[in-house]
């Protein structure tokens, strides 16, 4: 759950020959490296798109597309276009490394390389990789709440929903609007409303499993994506969650103050067909309007379109999840 | 011609791979032989090209320097003499190649 940067580690070989992959996998275990490899250029390309691998080690001279076209279309992509590649050449000539530069590689390497200065190149384009995947990440964080933002919810969704759908898993999403939050803005200012924000993502993050996601979408509006997780299971986390910020008090000028917050849930096994994120973001955008209509402080869910408040008792009352997984 | 060692055979990693390799090389003698006589240029090229790249990376230089001057003299249109004379040169080298146990 907790935005953590791993260590790229994964390199992906397009290469004709045989023995050239031999060799490479020995260098780079040694540094501690997954290898996979990929004979031809067209299986390359499709290799790269599946496992996004953390640095390509490409060979210009391949049988079908070269390794130039190569280079191209994976530039070309969006899903590939940031993956590191380095060239591996036969030849010395300048002018495929100039272009093999020119197209977005990060380097080149001439065959045959010594063992030394190949992994001392990797090791370079790998630390490259660390620094972009950081930023890219930092781009994807709320900064006052250290939560994940609104491009990361909706690229995640998809991404999720994807999943869900190939390994027909459920997927439950779990929207929290804190209630009368303008108020509580107006009366104790912004910087109070600051740490309500900061309060009630605490809260979120400490009811979450490390597979769920937690995101602040807009000013005090978050969302919990859990995965596999039916219906049940997501109105179990909603009514913990809306438990847990009530139960909170935030100090403001010598008096506790107190937020509540009113939340919608929607699942994909309980909607009919093969839904959108967009559908899903709306059934549960849906019961959350119905849970302000109902007074607040309330969990609904939108079950096929019909919309119940979840009874608080009856929630608390359900088996526990593993927090383990 | 003096058996040729690989300069990588005291590492443990890269033996067992050095081995795997110059099992291959027969074979490649075989192929360089058959596409010279069979006038198959383009593929006598493509073994050149490969052996080239690789047999440094194995320890064994001598491969890679007689690979890229076939691979030279095929790319600059040379005579069947030229062509002739370094895939003979090549296959020797290969023959060379020796391995402990």
């Amino acid at each position: 759950m907790n935005p953590e940067v791993p260590n790229p580690n994964r390199v992906l070989v397009i290469d004709d020959s045989e023995p050239i992959h031999k060799l490479i996998i020995v260098h780079l275990k040694r540094e501690g490296l997954e290898v996979t490899g990929e004979m031809d250029g067209q299986a390359g390309i499709e290799r790269a798109i599946a496992d996004k691998p953390d640095l390509i080690l490409l060979d210009i001279d391949l049988p079908d597309v070269d390794g130039f076209e190569v280079c191209r279309r994976l530039k070309e992509n969006p899903a590939t276009r940031d993956l590191p590649i380095i060239f591996l050449t036969g030849t010395d000539s300048t002018d495929s490394k100039v272009r093999g530069l020119d197209l977005g590689a990060v380097d080149y390497v001439t065959k045959p390389f010594d063992q030394v200065e190949l992994r001392a190149r990797v090791r370079a384009a790998l630390r490259t990789k660390r620094l972009q995947d950081i930023l890219e990440q930092q781009s994807f964080l709320d900064g006052l709440t250290g939560l994940w933002n609104r491009a990361y919810l909706d690229r995640r969704l998809e991404s999720e929903l994807n999943v869900a759908r190939r390994y027909e898993r459920p997927l439950g999403l779990v929207l929290v609007d804190i209630d009368h939050f303008k108020l509580v803005n107006d009366r104790f200012g912004h910087l109070f409303g600051d740490v309500v924000l900061q309060g009630v993502a605490d809260a979120m993050r400490a009811q979450a499993r490390r597979s769920d996601m937690v995101a602040r979408y807009g000013g005090e509006e978050f969302a919990v994506l859990l995965t596999e997780s039916s219906l049940r299971a997501a109105v179990y986390v909603s009514e913990r969650l809306r438990a847990s910020i009530e139960g909170r008090s935030f100090a403001a000028r010598g008096e506790s103050v107190g937020v509540t917050a009113s939340l919608g849930i929607a699942c994909t096994d309980d909607l009919p067909g093969e839904i959108t994120a967009e559908e899903l973001f709306n059934a549960a955008d849906t019961a959350l309007y119905a849970a302000k209509d109902a007074g607040r402080n309330c969990s609904f869910l939108n079950d096929r379109g019909c919309l119940s408040q979840v009874d608080s008792a009856e929630a608390g009352s359900l088996p526990a999840r593993r927090h383990s997984d | 011609m003096e058996p040729i060692r690989s300069v990588y055979e005291d590492d443990p990693d890269m033996l067992e791979i050095v081995r795997e390799f110059a099992a291959e090389l027969p074979d490649k003698v075989a192929e360089l032989e058959r596409c010279l006589e069979a006038g198959d240029l383009a593929q006598l090229q493509t073994l050149a090209h490969q052996l080239k790249g690789a047999g440094g990376g194995y320890g064994f230089s001598p491969i890679t320097e007689q690979a890229a001057s076939l691979e030279h003299a095929l790319k600059e249109g040379q005579d069947a003499t030229v062509l002739k004379d370094r895939t003979r040169a090549l296959c020797e080298v290969l023959r060379a190649i020796e391995v402990p146990e």
